[in-house]
Formats: C-alpha cells, sequence, structure tokens
C-alpha cells in the first residue's frame, strides 16, 4: 500500500496554519482550508502536494458525513419547535428571498438548469457555523436580534436537508419528467422513513450505540453513521442526508452528550479534509472567467440579505440596528456551498460552477465579518417608515423604535391609579405615568409635582408610559424619544 | 426562575439569562449558557447599548466564580 502521507500531512498542517492565520484577523475557517487546497492542488503553480486529488476522496467524504452527522446531532429540535410562527415566517422570507434570488441568477447565467438549482442553494443558505462565531465575537449575544438571527440559521439548516432532498434526484439525470418526479418522491419518502426513525426509533438505536466504554460507542456510533450515508446515496438520496438525520436520530438518544463529545474532533479534522479536496479540485485558470458573475452574486447575496433583514426587523420590531445586523451577520457562505458544488462537481455538471462557488465563499467569507462589524452605518440610514407598520403620533412627533433602553422594560400593567406621593402630600395631579422598569405610578410634568420625572432622575430608569386611556405611548427620558413598545421582545 | 431573570432561548446556542440587578445606577447582567459548557458574561451600564464587559468562561472557571459570587465557597 502506498500512500502520499506527506502530501496530505503538508496539506493539512498548511490549511491549519493558514486558518490561524486568518483566526487572527477575525476570518471564518473554512474559506482558509479551501485556500490550502487550491494553492497546493495540481492545478495551481508552485508546490503541489497531491498529484491526484482523487486519492483524499475517502478521506473528504468521510469530512462530509461527519460534517453532516454533527450538524443533525446538534440541531435543537424543542428551540425550533418552541419558537413562534413569526420565526418561520421570517426564516421562510430570509430563504425564499435568496433562493428565488439565487435561481434568478443561476438561470441568468444560462450554464444550464441543473447548474441553477445549484448556485441558488449555494448562495441562498448561509453558514451557520461562520454567523453563530460571529455573534460571539462581536459580542452580540445579549442583542435582542439575537435570539432571531439564530432561529432563522437553524431553520436553514433544516431546509438544507429539504434542499438536498429535491438536488440529488434533479442531478442524478432522470431521462423523463416521470422518472425525475419518481426519484423525487423516493428522496422524500426517505427523508420520511429518517424522521420516523427519529420520531419513533431512536430508544432502539440508542440500545445498539450505548456502551460504557466511550471507544466501542464511538466505532459502533461512526459504523452507523457512515452506513446510513451510504445506503442513503445508494437509494439516489445523497449520503450528506443520510448523514444529517441519523445525527437527529442519534440526538434523541440516551447518549447523544457523549456521541457529541466523540464527534466534534472528527468533523474538525475530517471535515476540513473535505474543504481542502474541494479546493484541491479548482482549476485557479478557471476563477478568472468566473470573476463577474461571482461579484453580481456577492452584490445580490448583500442586497437580498439586508432585504431580508428588514422584513424579519418589521416582522419583531426591531429597531434599524436590529434590522442591519439580522441582514449581515447571516452573510457568511461557507460549508453547505461547497458542499452543493462538491455535489455538483461529482455529477459532472458546468465546470465554472466549482470556480464560482469557491471565489464567492472566499470573498464573502472576508466580507461578511467586515459588514457585520460595521453594520450600524447601514442601520443610520434606515428609513423609519420600512420599518413600521403602524405609524403612530402623539403630539407632533412619530413613535420610533430608536430608543435603546426597550430591554429595560421589565413591567408594564399596573392597578394603581393614584400618585401615591402627590396622595400623600394631599396635592392633585393631571396625568399619570407609569415607570416601565419598576412600575412605579407617578404624575406627570403638567402636574404640580412632577413625580414622574423626579423618579427617572432618582432610579435612571429610563422609560414610562402613559396611563391615560387610549394614550398607549412610551418615553424615553435617557434617548428623550417617543417609542413603541417593541413586538419582538418575549419576556418570561 | 426567580424574579428579574428574563430567560431567551437562544436555538442552537444555547440559553441566555438576563439579570436585572435593579440597581440604581440601571447595570445589567447577561450569562450565556452555551451547549458545550462555556459561559459567557456580559456585563451593561446604563450608558450605551454595547457590553461594557464580557468574559468568556469555561464550566469550570463559571464554577468557581459562581461559588464565590454565591458564597459557598470555603478555603481550607
Amino acid at each position: 500500500m502506498h500512500a502520499n502521507l506527506i502530501g496530505l500531512g503538508a496539506l493539512i498542517l498548511v490549511a491549519g496554519l493558514l486558518a490561524r492565520f486568518g483566526r487572527r484577523m477575525g476570518l471564518p475557517t473554512v474559506p482558509f482550508f479551501m485556500l490550502a487546497g487550491i494553492l497546493l492542488g495540481p492545478s495551481t503553480g508552485g508546490p503541489v502536494a497531491f498529484e491526484h486529488p482523487e486519492d483524499l476522496d475517502i478521506l473528504a467524504l468521510f469530512g462530509l458525513v461527519v460534517l453532516l452527522f454533527h450538524l443533525g446531532l446538534e440541531f435543537p429540535v424543542e428551540q425550533v419547535l418552541g419558537s413562534g410562527k413569526r420565526l418561520y415566517i421570517a426564516a421562510g422570507a430570509y430563504i425564499g428571498i435568496n433562493i428565488s434570488a439565487g435561481l434568478g441568477l443561476g438561470f441568468a447565467l444560462g450554464w444550464g438548469a441543473k447548474e441553477a438549482f445549484v448556485i441558488a442553494g449555494a448562495v441562498g443558505i448561509s453558514s451557520s457555523a461562520i454567523a453563530t462565531k460571529l455573534l460571539i465575537e462581536m459580542r452580540r449575544l445579549a442583542n435582542a436580534e439575537t435570539p432571531v438571527i439564530l432561529g432563522i440559521i437553524v431553520i436553514e439548516d433544516l431546509f438544507l436537508a429539504l434542499y438536498l432532498a429535491l438536488l440529488s434526484p434533479i442531478l442524478s439525470g432522470a431521462s423523463s419528467a416521470g422518472e425525475l418526479l419518481l426519484r423525487i418522491g423516493i428522496s422524500f419518502g426517505y427523508l420520511a422513513v429518517l424522521f420516523g426513525v427519529a420520531r419513533w426509533g431512536a430508544k432502539w438505536i440508542g440500545k445498539v450505540l450505548d456502551s460504557r466504554e466511550d471507544e466501542l460507542v464511538a466505532i459502533i456510533m461512526i459504523g452507523l453513521v457512515v452506513l446510513v450515508a451510504g445506503i442513503s446515496a445508494e437509494i439516489g438520496v445523497s449520503d450528506a442526508i443520510g448523514a444529517l438525520m441519523i445525527g437527529l436520530v442519534v440526538a434523541r438518544t440516551s447518549i447523544r452528550e457523549r456521541a457529541e463529545r466523540i464527534a466534534v474532533p472528527l468533523r474538525d479534522v475530517f471535515a476540513a479534509i473535505f474543504f481542502i479536496a474541494f479546493g484541491t479540485s479548482i482549476d485557479v485558470g478557471e476563477i478568472g472567467s468566473v470573476a463577474v458573475p461571482v461579484l453580481i452574486a456577492v452584490g445580490m447575496t448583500v442586497v437580498t440579505n439586508v432585504t431580508a433583514g428588514l422584513i424579519t426587523a418589521r416582522l419583531f420590531g426591531l429597531n434599524q440596528r436590529g434590522a442591519a445586523n439580522v441582514g449581515l451577520t447571516v452573510l457568511g457562505r461557507g460549508e453547505f456551498s461547497l458542499i452543493l458544488a462538491t455535489l455538483a462537481i461529482g455529477a459532472g455538471l458546468d465546470e465554472r460552477v466549482g470556480p464560482f462557488i469557491a471565489l464567492y465563499v472566499l470573498i464573502l467569507a472576508v466580507l461578511a465579518p467586515i459588514l457585520a462589524a460595521n453594520s450600524k452605518y447601514l442601520a443610520r440610514i434606515i428609513p423609519d417608515r420600512l420599518l413600521h407598520d403602524r405609524w403612530r403620533y402623539v403630539r407632533e412627533e412619530t413613535i420610533s423604535t430608536a430608543c435603546t433602553h426597550l430591554d429595560r422594560i421589565n413591567i408594564t400593567e399596573t392597578d394603581e391609579d393614584e400618585c401615591q406621593e402627590c396622595v400623600e402630600l394631599g396635592d392633585t395631579w393631571v396625568q399619570l405615568r407609569m415607570c416601565l422598569t419598576c412600575g412605579q405610578v407617578a404624575c406627570c410634568d403638567d402636574s404640580k409635582n412632577k413625580h414622574a420625572t423626579a423618579h427617572y432622575e432618582d432610579s435612571r430608569h429610563p422609560l414610562i408610559r402613559s396611563l391615560q386611556e387610549g394614550d398607549g405611548w412610551q418615553y424615553c427620558y435617557d434617548d428623550q424619544t417617543l417609542v413603541r413598545e417593541p413586538a419582538g421582545s418575549s419576556r418570561s | 426562575m426567580g424574579k428579574g431573570v428574563r430567560i431567551q432561548e437562544l436555538p442552537g446556542l444555547g440559553t441566555r439569562y438576563d439579570v436585572d440587578l435593579h440597581s440604581s445606577s440601571g447595570e445589567r447582567v447577561s450569562i450565556v449558557v452555551s451547549r458545550d459548557g462555556k459561559r459567557h458574561l456580559y456585563v451593561f451600564t446604563a450608558v450605551g447599548d454595547d457590553p461594557a464587559a464580557v468574559l468568556e468562561l469555561t464550566e469550570e472557571q463559571a464554577r468557581k466564580v459562581g461559588a464565590v459570587l454565591a458564597g459557598t465557597f470555603f478555603s481550607d
């Protein structure tokens, strides 16, 4: 047996070092793995680590399988099912806009219908890993829009499974429409069977996998995962979906946490090899010929994402800052786009698809963190009217959500109907205001004692609302602005 | 949860606990417990909406800090 260990080692080492260099500048890792593959691959000048990239195939395929297995394993079923209808609408809008724009672009390029479907997915489905890392690094975990962003990318992961189920039959080269429909039917039927196993059969799978020794759990689990992925590929559903679905199954067994712990290092190493292997298949000479379509695609992605961000913000009552953050955080493209590119290469589609997606992912990898970090500039130019469907006026002022203290609202209702301090003094008042942080009821500024403002000066609780029947406005002392109640805040 | 603690699920990442300190200066603390066990501790002051401090703690470190905060830490 002869294996090119020197080449493999060099590739992985260079990929790791490149990615470390990128991380120092806050860039995602996946594009750097791919870049290592491109630089050391056979089609690029300079040192070549692998003369025959196909020698990497089995390792790369294993990487793809563990990557998707881990995705399924980590999929937060309960959190997604527990989230409201609004999140599904927002995610639906996000996916709908991005996929249809991608499909439009794909057909406009004129490379073919199959190619258009691959490009639609590659351009439309964002990288959950990149978005999550960005949120942590930009210290935005406590922001109001963050649960929404995470909800959207998680639903996108699920959409990926459905998209793959649709794409594999399309790529399989059915000769007639009937055959294509049959294959799509088989694909979704198989998906339904695996959903059923996840729902009702997890207990039995758990019994098969469970062992006191981690070593045995790891081996039996990986064997099962690879087998299911292989069977899926054999049926004509992609191996990727099989791996994802078996991940969902294992996530419902008793060994979930151990499985996660075991899968993470495997995923890290072998998924990296998958991205490297994809890179080695890219011909740098081709990249020049796709530069213009890629730039158009990048521009389009920014526009569609910002649009989806505005729709989401409107749905959830987020302010400008939230809208800009939603639109620009979900911009990163990575693992899923590369999976689709690999599928395209495997199916022998137009040779430009691979370089197109490679360059697209690379550009967005650099652009996404920069844009996300500077979302405040976008926030400044979003007009109020895009975010509010209900304009309400209080005297001459419009009600806006530009206030940044909405998270200080703890209480909005009270039974109190007098200003306690005025009662004690024996005074009267004109109107009543309620502090939304501690619930204190006090008199307004037209009253003699101005207790509400006095309360703000004491406590620095920024928000009050009018208790006047039919008024329904809130005011922020800190921002000196009238505010609308945030529709997106869920308090428990 | 106790009064003044709001729980917010962060799908795929973990759970966020927003603690209202009811302090007169308006400080707030948010703690994100992520699924991998890491804790992200956010401290906000009344000024500005960017966190004044962010700490990322491992499970072990969080336990240590938590024990001291909760007054259950005894030195020997």
